[in-house]
């Protein structure tokens, strides 16, 4: 068994203090704590000085009673402070393994492990802390003890002999397939637009906001300073996600090794991270209107790991680089060929236009209203200006619509602004759905889901092929179903068992019934 | 579990000697698998269940809430075509369900905006009542069309559903994928001696995938093929 870095314990200490720290701060703004000397300020400093103690006090307990140990086939954790919870991993079930260090773990030389299954709704293992060091040795070890129990289920007599002898070809083994480059780095800075950056600037916008608009208004009428307004935004939000973004890859590299992709990357904070190979759910090459005009792709390949997001199951493998790079890669991942994709019917794109139509309507309704409630000028009409766009919007947005049956995966495509192409191997379909909505059927339209075990489609990104013919989407129905089960058929099936047997000769987990509710 | 799960598995485990005790048990019914007489007797109603595909009395005392984990044998003369289902539709009083059921959401939000009414105008009750009306209106007139278009088929590889009123959904769920069984009650289900089945894929709208409106003896009819479709599909769940 092994224990935590030492380090954790102050660290996470601190953490916990400075938690707490914010609740008091507020406490001691709002209230008048600090206006008379004396008892109160007696007892403020009683409280702070109990609560450090109590959390140093905790997190030694914590960090006494955080085991961890990597045995033959599993990966075991004992942790708890007043309820302990045992528990064991079968390497074979593990997702993804990432490290994570932020600046201050950087300078303590300690960083965060995290394990990811299929199963559960957060980590399955959190290692706060261990040495970085440490870190490296979990993600290789796991990374090696994964193919070895694999290897081993046909029955390999000697695992000593075999691993070693594994571990010297593995060395030698990996092998980089993408290192970004400084240019490539730039244009991520350039190209990237991160929308979620927008809630951020409308909560800035009020600390400098007032003494802005006021100088915007004595520039010019309102027509002129919206549009530069909204252009000013959009800038402010192209060059921090441009920030982000470079911060983020800087550096990033992405090494096979083995079965599986191992990518590093970060300048602040650093990340690394596991993706194998056999668990791929979904490719997905994304690339959004600048990334288009010159010709970059981002790639990302998606597992079953349990959270979205940067550490979760959906990786980036590729942050940006030439389109045809990102293909050859995501070709290496899942060979999908050339799929020549089928856009949906026409007449789909008379349904954007009448959702365009209506969505400018209630925008001019909107102006319209808050021009005769208010006293100011807000020439609403300009807003009809955009009438002409609206089929043009409608087109694009057809014309980036589209599906592939390959022979091996579907294939599907949408969006314009972030149009995200996504590879599904049949083999990885868990279920298919065609849907109709009221609007869809009055145009004989459906839309054709395509569900995996991936992560993306906790948040409903499921690969999707939007608005075809109902017929047409009742057949793929049955046809990626039944292509599924060709698929399996090829496919000889691995022996599915959760733990080897030789590690566990009596059949304690088998037959074990899932909690019921 | 209870004792007419089949518990082959729970007695000698997932081993690989099992079958020869499985298919002693299936076809004599006389034979004692190691744990006794529990599981002889288990082995034996689930092969005239799953043989004769008419099983709809034999799991009467079945624990409705128990999972079922596709993680077992089935006997060999059983194939998947006689464990499918034609197309059918709900129990009818999954409408007393759903009727009910709108109608609490619906006295909630007329009193809620009832409420706030109170505040600006007078006669705030009327506007509560005829928030009542629309919406349970609205209610029964859903649950009567969405009993209407509920369709569920058991086929030979995949279980087929058809549902909704504003939105049409047709899904298809492979055997090969299902995780688990469930059979849940709700309080207004049990009212009524309903009960609804919960299919549970890897993919994360599998949790979705739940029949409503089965009477009990077709809850547990549905889990039991399901379950036996699911072993027979012998998938693994492609995580």
């Amino acid at each position: 068994m092994t224990t935590l870095h030492p380090l954790s314990i102050p660290y996470r200490a601190a953490q916990r203090v400075w938690q707490f720290a914010g609740f008091l701060v507020i406490f001691a703004f709002s209230g008048t704590l600090f206006s008379g000397g004396g008892p109160e300020s007696l007892a403020i400093g009683g409280l702070v000085a109990a609560s450090l103690v109590a959390a140093v006090v905790w997190e030694v307990l914590y960090y006494q009673r955080f085991e961890y140990d990597l045995t033959e086939t599993t990966f075991d954790l004992r942790s708890g402070v007043l309820s302990t919870r045992d528990r064991e991993i079968p390497y074979r079930r593990v997702q993804n393994v990432s490290i994570s260090r932020n600046v201050v773990q950087r300078v303590l030389g300690i960083a965060e492990v995290t394990l990811e299954t299929a199963g559960g709704s957060s980590a399955e293992a959190e290692l706060r802390y261990v040495a970085v060091a440490e870190a490296d040795r979990l993600q290789n070890e796991i990374g090696r003890r994964k193919r070895h129990v694999a290897r081993s289920e046909g029955g390999e007599a000697d695992r000593d002999a075999a691993s070693t002898a594994e571990r010297d070809v593995e060395a030698e083994d990996a092998e980089q397939l993408f290192a970004i480059s400084d240019r490539e780095l730039t244009m991520l800075g350039l190209v990237s637009i991160d929308l979620r950056f927008l809630p951020l600037l409308t909560v800035l916008a009020p600390l400098f906001g007032p003494a802005v608009a006021e100088q915007m208004l004595v520039a010019g009428p309102a027509f002129v300073v919206a549009p530069l307004a909204a252009i000013a935004i959009y800038a402010v939000t192209a060059l921090a996600s441009g920030v982000v973004a470079v911060l983020n890859y800087y550096a990033f590299t992405l090494v096979r090794r083995g079965d599986e992709l191992r990518y590093d990357r970060g300048l602040i904070e650093r990340y690394s991270g596991t993706i194998p190979l056999s668990k791929v759910q979904t490719v997905s090459l994304a690339e959004n209107v600048l990334q288009r005009v010159v010709g970059y792709a981002s790639l990302s390949i998606e597992t079953a790991g349990s959270s979205p997001g940067q550490a979760g199951g959906s990786q980036s493998a590729v942050p940006l680089a030439k389109r045809e790079r990102v293909i050859d890669l995501a070709q290496s991942v899942e060979r999908f060929g050339d799929p020549s994709f089928e856009r949906p019917p026409k007449r789909a794109r008379l349904r954007y236009v009448a959702r365009y139509s209506i969505v400018l309507a209630a925008l001019v309704g909107a102006a319209f209203l808050a021009d005769r409630a208010t006293a100011t000028q807000l020439y609403w009409y300009a807003l009809l200006a955009a009438v002409p766009l609206i089929p043009v919007a409608a087109h694009l947005k057809w014309r980036n619509l589209g599906y592939a049956l390959c022979e091996d995966h579907v294939v599907t495509r949408s969006g314009f602004w972030n149009r995200t192409t996504t590879v599904v191997p049949y083999y990885r379909v868990q279920t298919v759905l065609d849907s109709q909505t009221i609007f869809q059927r009055r145009r004989d339209l459906a839309t054709l889901t395509i569900d995996t075990a991936g992560s993306r489609s906790l948040t409903g990104q499921d690969a999707q092929a939007i608005d075809i013919d109902v017929g047409l989407a009742a057949e793929l129905r049955e046809e990626v179903a039944s292509r599924l089960q060709d698929s399996l058929a090829e496919r000889t099936p691995a022996e599915d068992r959760l733990f080897d047997v030789d590690a566990a000769p009596d059949a304690t987990f088998d037959g074990t019934p899932s909690p019921g509710e | 579990m209870s004792g007419n799960e089949p518990s082959e598995t729970a007695s000698s485990g997932r081993d690989e000697e099992t079958p020869s005790d499985a298919d002693a048990a299936a076809s004599s019914g006389e034979a004692t698998p190691p744990s006794g007489a529990e599981s002889d007797e288990s082995s034996a109603s689930e092969v005239d269940a799953a043989g004769s595909a008419m099983s709809a009395d034999v799991h009467e005392d079945a624990d409705p809430r128990d999972s079922i984990v596709p993680d077992e044998r089935v006997p060999d003369d059983v194939t998947a075509s006689d464990l499918t289902i034609e197309p059918r539709g709900l129990d009818a009083r999954v409408r007393i369900v759903w009727v009910l059921q709108g109608l609490l959401s619906a006295t909630i939000l007329s009193v809620i905006v009832a409420a706030i009414a109170s505040f600006f105008v007078d006669g705030a009750g009327w506007i509560g009542a005829a928030t009542f009306a629309v919406v349970g209106t609205l209610v029964v007139v859903h649950s009567i069309l969405r009993y209407r278009i509920w369709t569920y088929e058991v086929r030979e590889d995949a279980l087929y559903l058809e549902r909704g009123v504003l939105t049409r959904v047709r899904t298809v769920v492979p055997y090969v994928r299902i995780q688990h069984v469930d059979a849940s009650r709700g309080p207004v289900e049990r009212s009524v001696g309903l009960a609804s089945s919960v299919v549970y894929t890897a993919g994360t709208r599998g949790a979705d995938v739940t029949i409503p409106g089965l009477t009990s003896e077709r809850a547990d009819d549905l889990q039991e093929r399901l379950k036996q479709l699911a072993i027979l599909a012998d998938g693994d769940d492609a995580v």
